[in-house]
């Protein structure tokens, strides 16, 4: 892990995205790190990050004090031929202390772009991030705040990584479209359900000085006896901790059942002046899920939910410096029936005997020192829990080009 | 011109986060709402802490206090044998949780038991009754076996005799009003048909009303030993947890908010006679009921409330102690070159896979011993509401 970090630090910084396409006939190779300095944990050790009203799972760990890496990646991207492209990327997700360390495979697909004629159509196969949501296609590096929206940390696990298929008609006319098919891997969803797939479609405006984006999705997951791998899932045990302090097993309740979420992303940005942009960023999400709540000890209940999040962030940027705010809010509306319904509602976290309406704000200034290194300073008020916590955080953002050196940006099309 | 601009491009986004702000004004208040189709609902005060879920209660015999009374006064009662020797208290002492300290015991006829008589504690969440009978879902069938049962033989009751047995009961003056408050809706529950059901019923009552979660341990009142071996319990290294889980401390649990149960038995490796995993006759396991050759040595793993009180243990009472029983399962089994089996359980081919042999020292042996200690429940030993309530015992239970 050391010696990632430092072979990273020993090549030259560039440029880094979630999703591309490499361009011409060459090798690119981008990296990206993000560590950040927090003021204060979301939750003390020995305890879970659990928002009442909702179930979690995937990589949403909570904000830890002192210093963590949120992410590192390293991507690899090759235009094969005029058609044939592929890429790998590897990364870790920061957060959640051990997991901060844990190198995975996220990226490796092909692509194949056809039809000139018609229409940019790209089919894409393989390990891949989803492109339907701009936020949860994002790396850290590219965010505004570090902080994952408190959306995709609830409705998708923070990211969103798994084995499938995409064919897309791909910006033509600032319009972009198309389906994605997936194995299953990525929370919500789990490998063992039925088929999991999403349709998208966008359209971005470019005027003299306005810029205007937009879309809608829809994604469909299934899953079957899914857990929440951040602390459960496998074999688990009482953890032990120091004398006088209580250590809870995370109750390993599962959901077997169906989940359908549809988002509205939008953004403007308006440039006024030379050197001066303002700017709106803004995503919606409605999830519906339904199905069984159900867990080791053959207790069932029958859960139907329905979550709506939003987020809004508003900046004004002069050169290289940006300042913005963003806003998160999140209502749950959950039903349990069942015998077990009390006991499997305060295993899953659905429980919400508070009314709770979890909300986050963060307020943000990001300095693009140099090319390839910026600066990060937030203030955020988490109210996700009924206990708010406000927290400071300072942090470095490194990312570019390592390969070809001498490129200032990557030739590559971004996303 | 330039102010121009500058105030379109304020106007612009102010107005778009305007907007998307009274959209969450929109959002509607969190709830979460939870019915629980009545799991919490019983016409029977069960007296239970609120994390621990109410057991079923059979539809054709549901609990009420005068059933349980009833049934109270039957357990304890010596004229329900052929002989009027024995009552179910006989093997079920409420100072040893309702076990009898015995290795076997021995019934009416003085007939001896190949099995080690179980403690009745909490039985009411057992998913199946007896060592090793997985058909053996109700206390109400489980109960037929020692009344009626001939092999071997406990109370002893059979086609020649339970007529007199119930002579016996309905010259009690006390079971009249007994019965009659019981069965409010038959005209004559001690003298119909329906008598001996309702025996039945009512002893059922009592025992599934055996209710103990008052230990040291609910109260979270444990020893720096026991807490120690409370680790060890739940331990990688011991995994007694698996097959002693839950509230119940035993993976045979099942409530009222339970949809499914799979019956588990485990074979822990206690015997070998021939080297390819048999165990002594009768005492064959859950193989006795199945004949299924793989089931060989499999017994339900007991609660482990109020163990400390319930030696010797294991199916047959074959281990004094509970330092004894943890050896055995530190050394992955039971190595017997004495005893009237020998043979090495610990290669028995049928063992369960948790029961591995670990190292653990005297001390860690004494701390689990003490883990095991805070689960008795003193209050349950002497609650005055599970014991004889015969003023003239001489008269009713014979035994010591």
């Amino acid at each position: 892990m050391i010696r990632f970090y430092v072979l990273l630090a020993l090549l030259l910084p560039v440029t880094g995205y979630a999703h591309y396409i490499p361009k011409d006939a060459q090798l690119e190779v981008n990296a990206s790190v993000v560590a950040t300095w927090r003021s204060a944990s979301l939750v003390d050790e020995y305890e879970f990050w659990q928002i009442p009203g909702t179930m979690m799972g995937g990589h949403a760990w909570p904000q830890e004090k002192g210093v963590s890496v949120d992410e590192t990646m390293l991507s690899l991207g090759s235009r094969i031929n005029e058609r044939v492209f592929a890429v790998i990327e590897i990364g870790s997700h920061g957060g959640g202390g051990d997991h901060t360390d844990e190198i995975e495979l996220q990226h490796a697909y092909l692509g194949y772009t056809c039809c000139e004629t018609t229409g940019p159509w790209v089919l894409e196969a393989g390990k891949m991030s989803a492109v339907f949501s701009p936020s949860l296609a994002s790396h850290a590096a590219d965010r505004r705040v570090s902080d994952a929206p408190l959306v995709n940390d609830v409705f998708f696990g923070r990211d969103f990584h798994d084995e499938g298929v995409r064919f897309w008609w791909h910006e033509t006319a600032g319009v972009s479209a198309g389906v994605e098919l997936w194995r299953g891997t990525a929370y919500p969803a789990t490998d063992t359900g039925d088929t999991n797939w999403d349709v998208f479609a966008r359209y971005q405006w470019q005027g003299e000085r306005l810029t205007l984006s937009g879309g809608g999705w829809f994604y469909q997951a299934s899953a079957e006896s899914r857990a929440d791998h951040r602390y459960g899932g496998t074999h688990t045990h009482t953890p032990v901790a120091p004398p006088g302090v209580t250590a809870a097993l995370f109750p390993d309740t599962r959901f077997t059942g169906d989940t359908d979420i549809t988002g509205l992303h939008g953004a403007i940005r308006y440039n006024p002046e030379p050197y001066w942009q303002w700017g709106v960023e803004a995503e919606l999400m409605q999830m519906d899920m339904g199905g069984m709540l159900h867990d080791s000890a053959g207790r069932e209940a029958s859960v139907d939910s329905e979550q709506f999040g939003v987020w809004v962030q508003p900046y004004v940027q002069w050169r290289r410096h940006t300042v913005g705010i963003r806003g998160e809010w999140l209502s749950t509306d959950n039903h349990l029936v069942g015998a077990a319904a009390p006991v499997l509602a305060t295993d899953s976290g659905l429980a919400n005997p508070q009314d709770h309406d979890p909300e986050r704000y963060s307020a943000f200034w990001h300095w693009q020192w140099r090319d390839n290194l910026a600066l990060r300073t937030e203030v955020t008020e988490d109210r996700t829990l009924p206990e708010s916590d406000l927290r400071w955080s300072v942090g470095v953002i490194w990312s570019g080009r390592l390969w070809p050196e001498n490129s200032g940006s990557s030739a590559g099309h971004q996303h | 011109m330039r102010k121009r601009h500058l105030r379109a491009g304020i106007r612009r986004p102010v107005i778009g986060v305007a907007l998307l702000i009274m959209l969450t004004g929109c959002l509607e208040q969190s709830q979460t709402t939870v019915d629980d189709q009545g799991a919490r609902v019983s016409g029977f005060d069960w007296g239970l802490p609120d994390h621990i879920p109410l057991p079923r209660e059979p539809e054709d015999n549901p609990m009420t206090e005068a059933k349980f009374q009833l049934g109270r006064h039957l357990f304890y009662d010596s004229r329900l044998s052929s002989n009027g020797t024995i009552s179910c208290s006989s093997c079920h002492h409420q100072d040893k949780a309702f076990s009898d300290g015995l290795a076997q015991a021995s019934g009416a006829t003085g007939e001896r038991h190949p099995r080690n008589s179980q403690a009745l504690v909490n039985v009411a969440w057992n998913n199946t009754l007896t060592w090793a009978n997985p058909s053996l879902g109700t206390i109400e069938k489980q109960i037929m076996i020692p009344l009626f049962g001939d092999a071997p033989i406990e109370h002893g009751l059979n086609e020649g005799n339970h007529e007199q047995v119930l002579r016996s009961l309905q010259v009690e003056p006390e079971y009249a009003r007994l019965f009659a408050e019981a069965f409010p809706d038959q005209s004559d529950a001690l003298f119909s048909d329906q008598a001996w059901d309702n025996v039945v019923k009512a002893l059922a009552s009592f025992v599934r009303g055996l209710v103990s979660f008052d230990s040291d341990f609910d109260r979270g009142e444990l020893s720096a030993e026991a807490l120690r071996g409370e680790r060890l319990f739940n331990s990688e290294r011991l995994e007694c947890f698996h097959c002693h889980a839950g509230y119940n401390f035993t993976d045979a649990t099942t409530d009222r908010l339970t949809s499914f149960n799979t019956l588990l038995f485990h074979n822990t490796g206690l015997y070998n006679i021939d080297g390819l995993g048999a165990y002594p006759e009768p005492n064959t396991g859950r193989h006795e009921v199945t004949g299924n050759a793989s089931h060989m040595g499999q017994f339900r793993a007991p609660s482990l409330r109020n163990v400390a009180l319930t030696a010797p243990y294991n199916h047959d009472g074959s281990v004094d102690t509970l330092e004894d029983v943890i050896r055995n399962y530190a050394a992955g089994g039971r190595l017997e070159v004495a005893s009237p089996h020998p043979g090495d359980g610990r290669m028995n081919p049928y063992k369960d896979g948790f029961i591995v042999s670990f190292s653990i020292t005297e001390s860690e042996i004494q701390d689990l011993v003490a883990f095991l200690e805070s689960l008795t429940d003193q209050a349950f030993i002497s609650n005055p509401r599970f014991s004889n309530p015969w003023p003239d015992s001489a008269n009713k239970d014979l035994t010591p």
